[in-house]
């Protein structure tokens, strides 16, 4: 198991910062558990994935899942630091016009339209 | 298909408190509990065994039983029933025996088969013979009721079977009226694994045992003795004892030693290991013969059994992971079959495909159809691994295959599938392919679903079409949409799935698009690439399935 998740608050919007990797099984299941608390009380979430190295098909579906039925349910979910590699296989995927990608935290919390302090 | 390993309640079906049934149809085989008359068997789905097959009647037969004596009946079936191949109307059952209904050699059901012992299972209660008895013990009797449980067990290889001569031992040497043996469940609660009286017949739990004795042996984890009852005052609270007028009440925890080696080798310490259940045994008379058998050779009854039940608990969780991987690899070779594919002959174009598995099953296919409309090819990679992945990448095959073989447009395809998946809600799953559809005058069509984008090699130069859609199974609301080239006599199409571009060599680099781009458009074989990629990868393994597909226009 190589993920560590973070989790922080940014201007009232959570921040989920992982660290290491987000593969089919365990790193999956651990994301989807934490993101699935933090939707029961929070609208808007951030993923950030800077310190990502490594995201398959399994973390992928898991990610567009967790944004499906959260959408559902009136939450956002925005992804922000992806690498190079994330980047292509959104591109590949078309996903990129799924999820609404920033390329900094700091962006993706502007784009919820909290003002900086 | 039924792959999850079997979690059995102590009495599974096998257990010697009921006969059993195994119904055997081709590769099937299931063991079912005969534990109520009349049994029906029949077409019907309402049937205790239901045998769907045209031939067997809806109403085809019942198994009864009358004083312990099982028969089975047909019920005017069609095509009759067969005991040991000769047709009969009302034939009493015995051990062994084979029915058959409405088909001969098809299927059949074999009554209250003897259980067979596996080898672990023997050696495994070859250690009874290593039984401690207290070396106050000179009683012969005793002993020699020592050796016919040896000799029973050694026998015998199912924790049921194991339990019941433990406790017909127990009564034996007690000579108390009743015996049960309670074992700890997940929960903590106590339940019922066997019970049986002092003239061999089974009991089930009733009111008259006390429970409270049984929680409280289970907890303390410490023997509780009363040889008569009415002399104990401590009774006060025991509800079960005094109303039901019991006078000797036994209950043992069963529980292993657990022998701690300590650095004085020479006095190893033995440490009381938790119950895992308790031996219970009761009379409605005070028994003088329980003070005479010393509680050394219950403790050492309880002990034993103890380990016995350990080991057969452990044989049991062999063979249930034995059978789990005996299916696993029954799944695996149907997939493989499932998954070889017939290249079509087709004048104007040559395909050649090859799968790198480094999975014993897994979710990456690629399959050809040649039809009036072009030859098609269809390469696809099913997201996470193992069997789920496996199993959504078969139903997805058979649904793509089907509607190339009719002619339907690409476009239709991938949206059906899509549809299917997402209203099927399987979760997470989804796939990433391509399809792709050349006519004989170079006209190709195809659509990118999420997929690795494919490679165009004209005279040695490589194009990356970028047109893409999502994935399949993944947004229900995803619409589709194909491209189309014109292909000239010598283009190469080459499709591949991600674990061609993401195998990693020592270092921690790709193979990537780069190297893939550089073989594809220096060298006109398909073999090559395996070359490029296994020189890559040095000694380091692959850690996904690797497919390459190469389609080559000759128009």
């Amino acid at each position: 198991m190589h993920l560590k998740i973070e989790k922080r608050a940014k201007q009232g919007i959570v921040v989920l910062a992982c660290h290491g990797r987000i593969m089919f099984g365990e790193e999956a299941n651990l994301l989807r558990s934490a993101l699935k608390e933090v939707l029961t009380t929070n609208r808007k979430v951030i993923v950030n994935l800077a310190d990502v190295n490594h995201l398959d098909s399994g973390g992928l579906g898991m990610l567009v899942g967790v944004r499906s039925s959260a959408k559902a349910d009136g939450a956002e979910i925005k992804l922000s630091g992806l690498g190079q590699r994330l980047r292509d296989v959104l591109q590949i995927t078309k996903l990129a016009t799924v999820f609404d990608v920033y390329d900094t935290e700091q962006q993706a919390v502007e784009a919820f339209g909290a003002t900086p302090a | 298909m039924g792959l999850s390993p079997s979690t059995g309640p102590v009495s599974s079906p096998g257990s010697s408190i009921f006969p059993t049934l195994v119904f055997v149809q081709g590769n099937e085989q299931r063991t079912i509990n005969l534990d109520h008359t009349p049994f029906t068997v029949g077409r019907k789905v309402d049937k205790d065994l239901v045998i769907a097959d045209p031939r067997v009647s809806r109403d085809h037969a019942i198994i009864t039983s009358e004083n312990g004596q099982f028969s089975v009946q047909d019920q005017g079936s069609k095509h009759g029933t067969f005991v040991n191949g000769e047709r009969v109307q009302r034939k009493m059952l015995e051990r062994n025996d084979r029915l058959e209904f409405g088909v001969r050699d098809i299927s059949y059901v074999i009554f209250n088969p003897q259980h067979a012992t596996s080898n672990t299972a023997r050696e495994f209660l070859s250690q009874i013979s290593g039984i401690q008895i207290s070396t106050d013990t000179t009683d012969l009797e005793k002993l020699t009721l020592f050796l016919e449980a040896a000799r029973k067990l050694n026998t015998i290889g199912v924790l049921d079977e194991i339990l019941v001569t433990l406790l017909e031992l127990t009564l034996k040497l007690t000579r108390a009226e009743r015996g049960y043996v309670f074992m700890k469940a997940e929960d903590g609660g106590l339940r019922l694994a066997a019970g049986r009286n002092s003239k061999g017949e089974p009991l089930l739990d009733d009111k008259t045992i006390s429970h409270s004795i049984l929680e409280e042996t289970l907890k303390s984890n410490s023997e509780f003795v009363i040889t008569d009852t009415s002399r104990s005052l401590d009774l006060a609270g025991r509800q079960s004892i005094v109303a039901y007028d019991l006078r000797t009440v036994i209950c043992m925890p069963l529980r292993k030693p657990q022998v701690q080696a300590t650095r004085d080798a020479a006095a190893p310490v033995e440490n009381l290991s938790e119950a895992m259940g308790v031996l219970y045994v009761d009379s409605r008379f005070a028994s003088r013969d329980i003070s005479s058998v010393s509680n050394d050779i219950l403790r050492a009854i309880a002990t034993e059994a103890a380990s016995l039940i350990e080991n057969a608990r452990l044989v049991q969780a062999e063979e249930a992971a034995r059978r789990y991987q005996q299916e696993l690899s029954i799944a695996a070779s149907i997939q493989q079959r499932l998954m070889a594919v017939t290249i079509p002959e087709v004048p104007f174009a040559r395909l050649n495909g090859r799968n790198l598995s480094c999975k014993e099953i897994g979710g990456d296919f690629f399959d050809a159809v040649n039809t009036d409309e072009g030859l098609a090819v269809v390469l696809a990679d099913v997201s996470g691994k193992g069997v789920s992945a496996a199993l959504l990448a078969s139903t997805l095959q058979g649904m793509i295959y089907s509607q190339l073989a009719a002619g339907m447009p690409l476009v239709d395809i991938v949206t059906a599938v899509n549809s299917f998946f997402t209203h099927k809600h399987i979760g997470e799953k989804y796939a990433t392919l391509i399809i792709a559809r050349i006519r004989k005058d170079g006209e190709l069509e195809y659509v990118n679903c999420g997929h690795v984008p494919p490679l165009l090699v004209c005279k040695n130069e490589v194009i990356r079409p970028p047109h893409g859609n999502l994935p399949v199974g993944l947004l229900a609301e995803a619409t589709y949409s194909s491209d189309r080239v014109s292909l000239h006599t010598g283009d190469r199409l080459i499709l591949v799935t991600d674990g061609v571009t993401e195998a990693e060599n020592a270092r921690g680099d790709f193979f990537e698009d780069h190297r893939l781009e550089a073989v594809a458009g220096k060298s006109s074989s398909m073999e090559d690439i395996f070359s490029a990629l296994a020189n890559f990868c040095g000694g380091t393994p692959l850690s996904d399935d690797c497919t390459v597909v190469e389609l080559v226009y000759s128009g």
